[in-house]
C-alpha cells in the first residue's frame, strides 16, 4: 500500500474521565480523521487510560486508541491481559505507550519485553472452536513465556488471547523516550531526534503549516503529526478542518490499525507473523 | 415498598457454568472475543433487571502440570476491560470485577477502579479476591503464594489504602458517584468471612441447598453485627445455575443433554486442572493413580486426597470419576425445572431468609442468559418480587443501598 499520511493526537483532560465529556471528544476525533488518540502523556495522566480505551472501544469505529501506561504503576501481566481484551473489543485498533516518567532505568524497556512475551506465547491460530469435535483449542500453540528481566519476572502462559493486531502498536514519544530499537510509532522530541520507529511523527501545533508538512512528508522525512490537545473539544473540529485534506484518501480505509496503517509486527518484536484469527463458529 | 425483592446479579466468565457448556447448541464460543456479543448481553442483563454483572477472574492460566487443556473454553479477557466496554453500551446494569489484593498495589486498584467508577457513572463495584491458586505466582516473579491468613491481613491493608485513595480522587474531582465502587467478597474460610463482614456490601457465596443457604447468611449477618454494621446493608447472593424445561422432565432431558456433550477427555482435563496435576496420560480404564496425584499436586494435599481417596477405595476407574467429578455443581444449586418451578424455588429461597437474591450462572452463553431473562424475569416481576425499572443510576441505588458512601478515612 502507498505510505498513509497519520495523524495523531494525545489528550489529558482530567474531565475526559466522565462520559458525559469523553464521549462527544470521542466523536469529535472521529470526525476529523484522528488514527491515532493517546489517552494521557507524561506529566500529564489524570486517568487510567486502560480503562478509558475499554470504554472508547465499543462506541467509536475507526480511530486507534492508545493508552498510556506508567512503568511505575503497572504490571506487565496485567497490562498484557487488558490490552488484548480491548484489541478483541475495538476488532484491532489498540495501541500503548509505556511511559518511563518516575520507575528506575530500564523498567520500561523491561515492561515491553515482558508484555510481548506473553503475548508471543499464544499462537495465531491456536483457537479452534470446533463443537462438533469437542476441540476447543491447539495446546502445541501455546507456551509458557518464563520471561526474566531486570525488573519483571513473569513465567506465563498469560490467560489472556494474543491480540488480533499480534501485538498493540508500541509508540514512543522522543520527549520522554524508552530504549526500544522497533516501535511501531515514534513521536520525533523538541530536540529533533526521532525514535527508532516503522512511522515517525513531527509535533506540531495546530497552527503548522499544511503544505510545507505535507512536503516533509513526501519527502520521506516524516509520516504524519501529532497534536498535544489541551482544549480537545475545541482543537479537534479544527484539526478537522485544518489537517483533514491530508487523511482525506484513507477515510473510509476498513480493516485493523496494522492494516489501514501498513504497519507489520516488527520481526524482532514477534515470533509469529500476525495476529490471533477467531474461526467461525460452525 | 417491595418486601422481599430478589435481587439478581449475573456471573458471565467464560462461556457457562458447564465445562461442556460451550459444545452447546446455543453457545456462541467465537463471541466472547467480540464486542457485539457483550453488548448482547449487557443489554440483556438490563432487561431482565439484574442489579449487575459479575466477572470472575484469574490470574494464570488454566491447565495442570503445564499442560495447558485443548477441551475446556479458555483463556477468559480482562474483567476491568469488559465490564467498563459494557458500562458504554448500558446505563442502569451494575458492573463488578473480580480483581486480587495480592497481586496489585492500593495505588493500581485505586486508580483502575477510580477510572470505571467515573466513566460509568457510578456503577463499578470490586469482587475483592485474595487469589488461591499457587501457580498465579510466578507470573508476578514469586515461587509461592503467601498462607491464606497473610493474604487476607494484605487484603486488609489493600482495601484500607485503596478507600483512602478514592476518598483522595472523590475531593480532587471529578468526583466517584458513589464516593467509592460498591465492594463484594466471596469468602468461606473463617478468615475469609471476618474479612467479608468487616468490609463486604454483596458477598456471593455457594449454597446448594436452602439449609445451606440459610446457614450462611445466618452465619454471616452475625458477623456483621458483631463488627457493629448493619446485617441490612450486606446482600448475601448464593450462585444458582439452571437448565429449564417445559416441564420438568424436558429440564432433566435437558441437562443430561448438555453433560453428554463431554467426553472422556474433557472430564479428566477437568480433573486435572481441579487436582493440580496432570492426568492426561493415564488409562480413563485405569485405577485413579492416587499416589502420582498426591506427589505432584500443586494444591493442599489434604484436601485433594479428601477428594480421591474414597473413589480409588472403591476401585473406580479414572475415567467414571472424572465423569462424575465433572458433573458435580462445585457445591452450587442447579436448577432443573420449569420457569414457574424456578421463581417459586427462589421465591421460597428469599422468604426463608436463606438468601438477598441469586448470582445467576447460565449453564451456557448467552443461550443460558436469554431463557432465564425471557421465561424467569416475567414471572418474579408478576409476582411483585423483582423491579420493572431501576430505582435510580448508581449500582448502590440498585442495591438499596445509600447512593453514596459517607467515605471515612
Ligand atoms: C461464587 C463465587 C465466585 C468466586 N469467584 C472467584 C474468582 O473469580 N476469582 C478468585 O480468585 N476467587 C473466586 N472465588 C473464591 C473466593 O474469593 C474465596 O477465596 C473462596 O470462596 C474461598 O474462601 P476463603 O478465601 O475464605 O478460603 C469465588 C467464590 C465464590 C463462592
Amino acid at each position: 500500500m502507498t505510505r498513509p499520511f497519520i495523524l495523531s493526537a494525545s489528550l489529558a483532560e482530567a474531565a475526559f474521565a466522565v462520559p458525559q465529556s469523553a464521549a462527544p471528544i470521542l466523536q469529535a476525533a472521529e470526525a476529523a480523521g484522528l488514527d491515532l488518540l493517546m489517552m494521557g502523556r507524561s506529566g500529564a495522566r489524570p486517568f487510567d487510560a486502560q480503562v478509558l480505551l475499554a470504554w472508547a472501544a465499543p462506541i467509536t469505529t475507526r480511530l486507534g486508541l492508545v493508552a498510556t501506561v506508567p512503568a511505575s504503576n503497572a504490571h506487565p501481566f496485567h497490562v498484557a491481559r487488558a490490552l488484548s481484551a480491548i484489541d478483541f473489543l475495538s476488532a484491532g485498533r489498540t495501541g500503548w505507550s509505556v511511559i518511563p516518567e518516575g520507575s528506575p532505568d530500564g523498567m520500561a524497556e523491561d515492561m515491553v519485553g515482558a508484555a510481548r512475551a506473553l503475548w508471543d506465547g499464544w499462537g495465531s491460530d491456536t483457537l479452534i472452536l470446533d463443537k462438533a469435535r469437542g476441540r476447543y483449542l491447539d495446546a502445541s500453540k501455546v507456551r509458557a513465556s518464563n520471561y526474566e528481566g531486570p525488573f519483571f519476572k513473569v513465567a506465563g502462559p498469560l490467560n489472556a488471547m494474543r491480540p488480533p493486531l499480534g501485538h498493540p502498536l508500541l509508540v514512543v514519544d522522543g520527549d520522554d523516550p524508552i530504549d526500544v530499537a522497533d516501535a511501531d510509532i515514534g513521536l520525533i522530541g523538541a530536540d529533533g531526534a526521532a525514535p527508532a520507529a516503522t512511522r515517525r511523527l513531527a509535533k506540531v501545533s495546530l497552527d503548522a503549516d499544511v503544505a510545507a508538512l505535507s512536503n516533509r512528508f513526501a519527502a520521506g522525512e516524516i509520516d504524519g503529526v501529532h497534536f498535544t490537545l489541551t482544549d480537545a473539544l475545541a482543537q479537534l473540529p479544527e484539526i478537522g478542518t485544518r489537517f483533514g485534506s491530508l487523511v482525506a484518501d484513507r477515510i473510509d480505509a476498513t480493516g485493523d490499525l496494522r492494516a489501514r496503517l501498513g504497519l507489520p509486527i516488527p520481526q524482532t518484536a514477534s515470533n509469529q507473523p500476525g495476529g490471533a484469527v477467531v474461526p467461525e463458529n460452525a | 415498598m417491595m418486601d422481599k425483592q430478589i435481587h439478581l446479579w449475573a456471573f458471565l466468565q467464560g462461556i457457562g457454568f458447564f465445562p461442556s457448556g460451550w459444545m452447546h447448541e446455543r453457545a456462541r464460543p467465537e463471541g466472547v472475543f467480540s464486542m457485539d456479543y457483550y453488548a448482547r448481553v449487557a443489554k440483556l442483563a438490563e432487561q431482565g433487571m439484574f442489579d449487575a454483572i459479575v466477572f470472575g477472574d484469574q490470574l494464570q492460566s488454566r491447565g495442570a502440570g503445564g499442560r495447558t487443556p485443548e477441551r475446556m473454553a479458555m483463556p477468559t479477557l480482562d474483567p476491568v476491560s469488559l465490564l467498563t466496554a459494557m458500562a458504554a453500551v448500558t446505563k442502569h446494569v451494575g458492573l463488578v470485577a473480580t480483581v486480587s489484593t495480592s497481586y496489585n498495589t492500593p495505588e493500581m486498584l485505586a486508580e483502575r477502579f477510580g477510572a470505571m467508577e467515573r466513566i460509568s457513572g457510578g456503577r463499578a463495584g470490586w469482587n475483592i479476591v485474595t487469589t488461591a491458586h499457587p501457580a498465579t505466582a510466578p507470573n508476578f516473579g514469586d515461587n509461592d503464594l503467601p498462607p491464606k491468613d497473610e493474604r487476607y491481613r494484605r487484603a486488609k491493608e489493600v482495601v484500607a489504602k485503596a478507600c483512602e485513595l478514592w476518598a483522595a480522587m472523590d475531593r480532587e474531582g471529578p468526583m466517584l458517584p458513589q464516593g467509592r465502587p460498591v465492594l463484594v467478597q466471596a469468602g468461606q474460610s473463617a478468615d475469609g468471612r471476618d474479612f467479608a463482614a468487616r468490609t463486604a456490601e454483596a458477598i456471593f457465596c455457594p449454597a446448594a441447598n436452602i439449609d445451606a443457604g440459610i446457614d450462611f447468611r445466618s452465619d454471616l449477618r452475625a458477623r456483621v453485627a458483631v463488627v457493629g454494621r448493619d446485617p441490612d446493608g450486606v446482600r448475601i447472593m448464593p450462585g444458582l445455575s439452571c437448565v429449564l424445561g417445559g416441564s420438568e422432565e424436558e429440564a432433566r432431558a435437558s441437562h443430561a443433554a448438555i453433560l453428554d456433550l463431554a467426553d472422556d477427555a474433557l472430564a479428566i482435563e477437568y480433573l486435572s486442572e481441579s487436582l493440580g496435576c496432570d492426568l492426561t496420560p493415564f488409562d480413563p480404564q485405569g485405577e485413579i493413580p492416587v499416589t502420582t496425584i498426591l506427589e505432584h499436586t500443586i494444591l493442599p494435599k489434604a484436601d485433594i486426597a479428601r477428594a480421591v481417596t474414597p473413589a480409588h477405595e472403591k476401585r473406580t476407574p479414572l475415567g467414571a470419576f472424572a465423569a462424575n467429578f465433572m458433573r458435580h455443581p462445585r457445591g452450587h444449586n442447579v436448577f432443573l425445572g420449569t420457569p414457574e418451578q424456578m421463581a417459586d424455588m427462589m421465591i421460597s429461597w428469599r422468604d426463608a431468609g436463606a438468601c438477598d437474591g441469586f448470582t445467576l450462572q447460565p449453564s451456557y452463553m448467552p443461550g443460558g442468559l436469554e431463557d432465564f431473562v425471557e421465561q424467569v424475569v416475567p414471572i418474579l416481576q408478576q409476582r411483585g418480587r423483582l423491579r420493572t425499572e431501576y430505582p435510580g443510576t448508581t449500582l448502590r441505588e440498585t442495591l438499596g443501598l445509600p447512593a453514596r458512601e459517607a467515605v471515612a478515612a
